[in-house]
């Protein structure tokens, strides 16, 4: 019986129908398309986009080279070299992120001991030649510098679950 | 207008039947080609709703600009043409798919007087013409001396081939009803509202001749010939304008079937219910109108059927609509013998 | 032998045995900070406590006897509460700055806080803070990590024989410091940094540059001293950045000199060549290698057609490999000149048609600590072979008896039984004393019918006693240091120490000057049949010179001669990894490499074989010496110069076996008559610690140590006012032609008449003969 039943509704087409149906009632759905750049999705305060290095408030840098971060990439997108400044204290001398490595798992961040590398909210970025997405630690230091408050609100944000 | 005619007649003089013609020509392939333009930016509008999207919307106002866009970018492209292809046979293969598709509106009547060539047995040269159609593809295949074209263009011979039977044995339906090759007889035939159309008392044949349609333009559910993305078709060795060719081939095409399911079962430019205000519009919009239905209901399965494997579409063709089709035929011839033969005419 | 479990493992152990030593050899891991295998216990850290059966408390597995029958668990509840607790205290102060620590990612403390650490501390009170100590330019220091295990007091007090580290105050107020404020300058510091359990002693030249799990390290051989220590080198981005001890019982057991540790530096100096160079018209200007080594070639070809064969000398460093000493001796035998060298520091080369064979130390490194009684002539012993000396030091402190012939009286860090300190020309009669103290028996009378040359009374009771010292005991040993094969009475002394040893019934050994000073003569490079030796090199000058890895004015015994001998010379070819002082007289530079990115052999001083391989890949366009001596063998068009490999050069030239060739004995030990010693002051010129050697000398923080100090003239008091110099103020003192200013110090542990000025520096690289005489005046 449910073989007679099935083959009627192919042959007389109804399934094929029923599914007309739907996409033919979509055609009048509310159309959810988002109009980026113009408008933007809400982003979470954990959201992982642009690597940024971040600073104290007194201008000093916090990353200290211990490279957690370096080892804690699945990518190796992570270059650094290390040197002790004048002031005695652990510095980089180099802090290198390709961007076309990283895969934004965010375990840098989460390596970090002192929330000197995060990833921003920073997702629409672009590079117009070949090394344009090889970050350099001046280059992140300028992402920082430039949303350091949104960086400061989502980390504050983000604390308690921490 | 016949004053105008008469004018121009005079200045061409004895070339006029050329000019004549070639303004006819271009009367239609210019529409058409625009046609083509914006039936893309229909497909991406119209998908694109149904999958609760926008679509195109950046290029020119709401992108209507899109279509030209597109068509710019495939212009400026490179034409490569691969090492080992056979150059002259490679580019001659998009112009035999591109002929076909545009020659078959000769015949194609817009209006009981409107059409560039009224021939007796027209849906005979219509039927030879499209199935023109196949060389292009094949040799598109072959030329590219490529095994992924190669094996793309087998098989959509194969379909095409397969789908032209079911087709054909549609038309003959068709033929009994209207007993009539001619294009204009078989939609004078219809007159008298759309419950005398004959998609109703053919309405197996026109469901089969609809879908044989779908298949033998290669489109949703049935394109695996080409399979923009997953299957490499016919055409991969294809870029830039000679691509953009094959492209148009195919709207133009869509665009036929379109017109001629119109033609043949919807009454083609007869109003749907023959009184007052309906009959006031000129028969060639309710041909548009229904070129239209025919073809936003191609955009509609492509929006909802997911693709057909190889094996179904050959199963669908051979074992469904030709004995489908044969036995309705049967049905038919059978009824015309009997009083109620009028049913059918 | 006694039966015991520990963690239910049945184990057979000898009395005696500790728990932690059974349990390591059976396997199981105890956790410990303090111990440590060749130190004394200290049981403090108290981290191995262990649980054993019917002991009312844990013990700790590191000071507790095994006795028979023992159950011993290390992992029971009990066992681990206790590792815990200590733990928790261990961290109850250590600071939590492991993310800026040299010690992380390969800290024992982190190691075992993992393991046996809480997540949290429940320690709320303010930590204690400890002030850092500077303690030289090797190690640097933070102090407030240490967690008081003892390990580098201990380290100072047992193996390098001088404590200068040590524990003040108590409780929470206990600190490591040295005792006043101090660098460290046991030549052995820098094993303090490997034992230091966490990052409260780390080396300062790495200081921050990189993590342990970055590095990847390479099995190496160092090339400084003849004890052939095994090194891992660590590098990054083909670049060396430390270089860490190879565990090898039988040489360098887990220990490191400093030389040996730091010297890596040198790899990275920017006076590093990086291409090859040609002096064209006056001009120095770098070329590729096919120009230069046409140079080459076209320039040997021309001194051969000009001026003969033999005009053409080979002079080699012996810190070169055992393939590039051969592929030399190889090139100068085909080009048919037998002048080859290595033995630059020698000045007395009239043994050699008596050697037997590649002089060695007579025995394996490991038997010089199970030695009764020793005998060392002429010898900087600390300086020269740090761990040789630590060798002998526990030889001492296990019952032996250290004997000294030498010229200089640095402390030994050890009980030296009997020394005769004497000028350099005065030790050929002191160690004749003592031939003839060993010659008569006690009663015979010869014996007593000492030298009448005897300078001074006091040797005749210390040859005496020396040759007493020999005489009992059954391992003993006669070594000759460094300063006795540089002495101008070379021969007399080897002669004379052959005939002791033998009296003595003891083994003569020489302690290796270099890395390969026993695989030079093993491969050949030394002067084939009449061929000339380096000092005749440098007495009749050669129309051309092949210098390899040597800096002449620094590796020679006599800079200045040397020096108008190159700069004489119509081509001098130097195959040096460095731009050095070459640049001067040399005509064609080609860069080759270093130990660390060649592949090459080294036989240690006591004949010992060690191959290793390149750590890095060369500098720039930096070749291998062996495929630079090799292209250059095929371009002087001669035979057999077709190796693939270091390893066909390797077995060409070391083929056989090796202890065959080696061999300290003299054909005819004629102890010729002793002549007494020459008048005037004489020169003790040894070579400083950290200038032996081209990579040292570049070694940036090993130069800003104490021992690589500014030399100075050096006398004892006497002489000093004999030569009418106040201490501390500049004297001139003169050789020949050259003359420097140094400052006047005063060391009256010196002889009379002897005036201890550095050679190998490049302060004294004006100046003569090491050992020679020299003229001091007041300066201005």
């Amino acid at each position: 019986m449910n073989k007679i039943k099935s083959f009627f509704s192919t042959f007389l087409l109804i399934e094929l129908l029923k599914g007309m149906a739907l996409t033919g009632r979509y055609m009048f759905a509310r159309k959810i398309t988002v109009q980026f750049p113009e408008e933007r999705t809400p982003l979470s305060p954990r959201f992982r986009g642009l690597h940024a290095q971040r600073r104290y408030p007194n201008g000093e840098e916090r990353c200290i080279a211990c490279k957690l971060c370096e080892a804690a990439c699945p990518a190796l997108a992570i270059t650094i070299e290390s040197a002790q400044r004048e002031d005695g204290t652990r510095r980089t001398t180099r802090y290198d992120i390709d961007l076309t490595k990283c895969i934004f798992c965010g375990y840098c961040e989460e390596a970090c001991p002192v929330d000197a590398i995060v990833e921003t909210r920073v997702f629409d970025y672009h590079g117009e030649k070949r090394g344009d997405l090889y970050y350099t630690k001046d280059m992140l230091l300028a992402v920082g510098d430039k949303h350091e408050a949104q960086i400061a609100r989502d980390r504050a944000a983000d604390a308690k679950y921490r | 207008m016949t004053d105008t005619i008469t004018l121009l007649q005079g200045f061409f003089g004895f070339t006029w039947p050329v000019v004549s013609n070639l303004a006819k020509i271009f009367a239609i392939i210019v529409p058409l080609l625009l046609g083509v333009a914006y039936l893309t930016y229909a497909e991406r509008k119209i998908i694109g709703y149904m999958q609760v999207r926008i679509g195109p919307n950046r290029v020119g106002p709401k992108g209507w600009l899109q279509p030209i866009a597109d068509g710019l970018k495939l212009f400026m492209k490179e034409i490569v043409i691969p090492a080992g292809a056979s150059k002259g046979v490679f580019l001659l293969a998009p112009l035999l798919a591109l002929g076909p598709a545009l020659a078959a509106w000769a015949v194609v009547p817009f209006g009981p007087e409107l059409m560039v060539a009224n021939i007796d047995a027209s849906l005979l040269y219509v039927m030879a013409i499209t199935s023109m159609g196949v060389y292009g593809i094949v040799l598109a295949g072959w030329a590219s001396n490529s095994k992924y074209s190669f094996l793309g263009g087998m098989r959509a011979a194969a379909q095409i081939v397969s789908y032209e039977l079911a087709m054909g044995f549609a038309l003959v339906g068709v033929l009994l009803a209207a007993q009539s090759l001619n294009l204009v007889e078989i939609v004078n035939g219809q007159q008298g509202g759309m419950f005398n159309w004959y998609w109703l008392p053919l309405f197996p044949l026109f469901i089969v001749y609809l879908i044989a349609g779908v298949a033998e333009t290669n489109r949703a559910p049935f394109d695996v010939v080409e399979g923009e993305s997953e299957i490499v078709g016919f055409h991969v060795e294809y870029s830039g304008f000679a691509f953009a060719i094959f492209f148009l081939a195919e709207y133009a095409n869509m665009i036929l079937v379109a017109t001629m399911t119109s033609l043949l079962f919807l009454g083609g430019w007869n109003p749907p219910i023959e009184v007052a205000p309906f009959t006031w519009i000129p028969g060639f919009f309710w041909l548009f109108a229904k070129a239209c239905f025919i073809l936003f209901l191609f955009l509609w399965f492509r929006a909802t059927f997911p693709r057909y494997r190889y094996d179904q579409i050959m199963r669908l063709g051979w074992k469904v609509f030709i004995p489908v089709t044969l036995v309705w035929l049967m049905v038919v011839a059978a009824a015309m013998q009997t009083p109620y033969g009028y049913l059918f005419h | 032998m006694l039966n015991i479990e520990i963690d239910g493992k049945q184990l057979t152990v000898e009395p005696g045995t500790t728990i932690i030593d059974a349990a390591d050899a059976a396997g199981i891991y105890i956790p410990r900070f303090c111990y440590h295998k060749k130190l004394s216990v200290a049981a403090n850290c108290r981290m191995c406590l262990v649980q054993v059966e019917k002991a009312p408390k844990p013990m700790p597995a590191c000071a507790t006897p095994v006795t028979d029958g023992m159950k011993v668990m290390t992992r029971s509840e009990t066992a681990l509460k206790a590792q815990k607790a200590v733990m928790e205290f261990l961290l109850v102060n250590h600071p939590l700055d492991c993310p800026i620590c040299d010690q992380g990612g390969e800290c024992q403390l982190q190691d075992l806080a993992v393991g046996y650490g809480m997540g949290n501390s429940r320690y709320a009170e303010e930590k204690r803070v400890v002030l850092n100590k500077n303690i030289g330019p090797l190690i640097s220091t933070d102090m407030t990590r240490c967690i008081h295990c003892t390990r580098c007091v201990r380290f100072g007090q047992e193996i390098a024989g001088i404590m200068e580290m040590g524990q003040i105050g108590r409780g929470e107020h206990s600190e490591i410091t040295t005792f006043i404020e101090s660098s460290i300058g046991s030549e052995l510091s820098g094993n303090i940094i490997d034992l230091c359990p966490v990052g409260a002693l780390t080396s300062k030249p790495f200081r921050y540059s990189a993590r342990g799990w970055e590095l990847t390290t390479r099995p190496s051989i160092s090339p400084h001293d003849g004890l052939g220590a095994n090194l891992a080198v660590e590098t990054k981005n083909n670049r060396v950045f430390r270089v860490l001890p190879r565990d090898n019982e039988e040489i360098n057991e887990c220990w490191l000199s400093d030389k040996d540790r730091f010297a890596y530096e040198g790899l990275n100096s920017p006076e590093r060549l990086q291409r090859p160079m040609v002096k064209r018209y006056g001009e120095w200007r770098e070329c590729d290698w096919p120009e230069a080594l046409e140079a080459v070639a076209g320039g040997l070809k021309r001194v051969r057609t000009e001026n003969g064969d033999a005009q053409i000398g080979a002079l080699a460093s012996p810190h070169a490999t055992v393939e590039e000493l051969y592929l030399l001796q190889k090139l100068m035998h085909g080009i048919g000149s037998g002048n080859v060298d290595h033995r630059l520091r020698q000045s007395d080369f009239s043994a050699d048609a008596n050697l037997q064979g590649a002089p060695w130390l007579g025995m394996a490194i490991a038997e010089l600590e199970k030695l009764d009684s020793v005998l060392v002539v002429g010898s900087t012993l600390r300086a020269d072979h740090p761990l040789l000396a630590h060798r002998l030091r526990q030889a001492v402190k296990r019952g032996a008896q250290l004997n000294l012939i030498n010229p200089v009286d640095d402390d030994l860090l050890c009980n030296v039984a009997n020394k005769a300190i004497v000028a350099p020309d005065a030790m050929v009669q002191a160690l004749d004393q003592v031939r003839r103290a060993l010659a008569g028996s006690e009663s015979s009378p010869e014996s007593t019918v000492l030298s009448p040359e005897m300078p001074y009374g006091t040797q005749h009771s210390i040859a005496l006693a020396i040759a007493a010292s020999l005489r009992q005991g059954e391992r003993k040993a006669v070594l000759l240091g460094n300063l006795a094969q540089h002495h101008p009475r070379y021969a007399e002394l080897h002669a004379l120490a052959q005939q002791v040893a033998e009296l003595a019934g003891a083994k003569l050994g020489f302690l290796g000057e270099a890395a390969n000073s026993v695989g030079a003569c093993l491969a050949g490079a030394v002067p084939g049949n009449d061929g000339m030796n380096a000092g005749k090199m440098v007495e009749d000058p050669r129309r051309a010179y092949i210098l390899l890895g040597v800096e002449a004015e620094l590796d020679s015994y006599n800079p200045a001669r040397i020096l108008a001998a190159l700069q004489s010379a119509q081509l001098v070819v130097a195959l040096s990894p460095y731009k050095h002082h070459a640049l001067d007289y040399a005509h064609v530079l080609l860069p080759v490499a270093p130990f660390s990115e060649t592949s090459g052999t080294f036989v240690s001083t006591e004949g010992r074989a060690q191959s290793f391989s390149a750590a890095v890949k060369p500098l720039g366009e930096t070749r291998p010496a062996w495929k630079v001596l090799r292209v250059l063998g095929n371009l002087m068009e001669l035979p057999g110069f077709d190796y693939e490999s270091s390893e066909q050069v390797r077995a060409e030239a070391l083929h056989g076996d090796l202890s065959a060739k080696l061999n300290n004995q003299l054909k005819a030990p004629v102890a010729k008559p002793v002549g007494a010693a020459a008048g005037g002051l004489q020169r003790i010129g040894e070579v400083p610690m950290y200038h032996a050697d081209s990579i040292v000398r570049r070694a940036t923080a090993l130069q800003k140590t104490a021992a690589a100090g500014m030399p100075a003239a050096t006398m004892n008091g006497e002489t000093l006012d004999r030569a009418g110099v106040a201490e501390g103020t500049d004297v001139i003192v003169r050789q020949g032609a050259g003359s420097v200013v140094l400052k006047a110090v005063r060391d009256d542990r010196l002889p009379n008449d002897c005036v201890r000025v550095p050679a190998g520096h490049p302060a004294t690289a004006m100046l003569g003969g090491m050992l020679d005489e020299i003229v001091v005046g007041r300066a201005g």
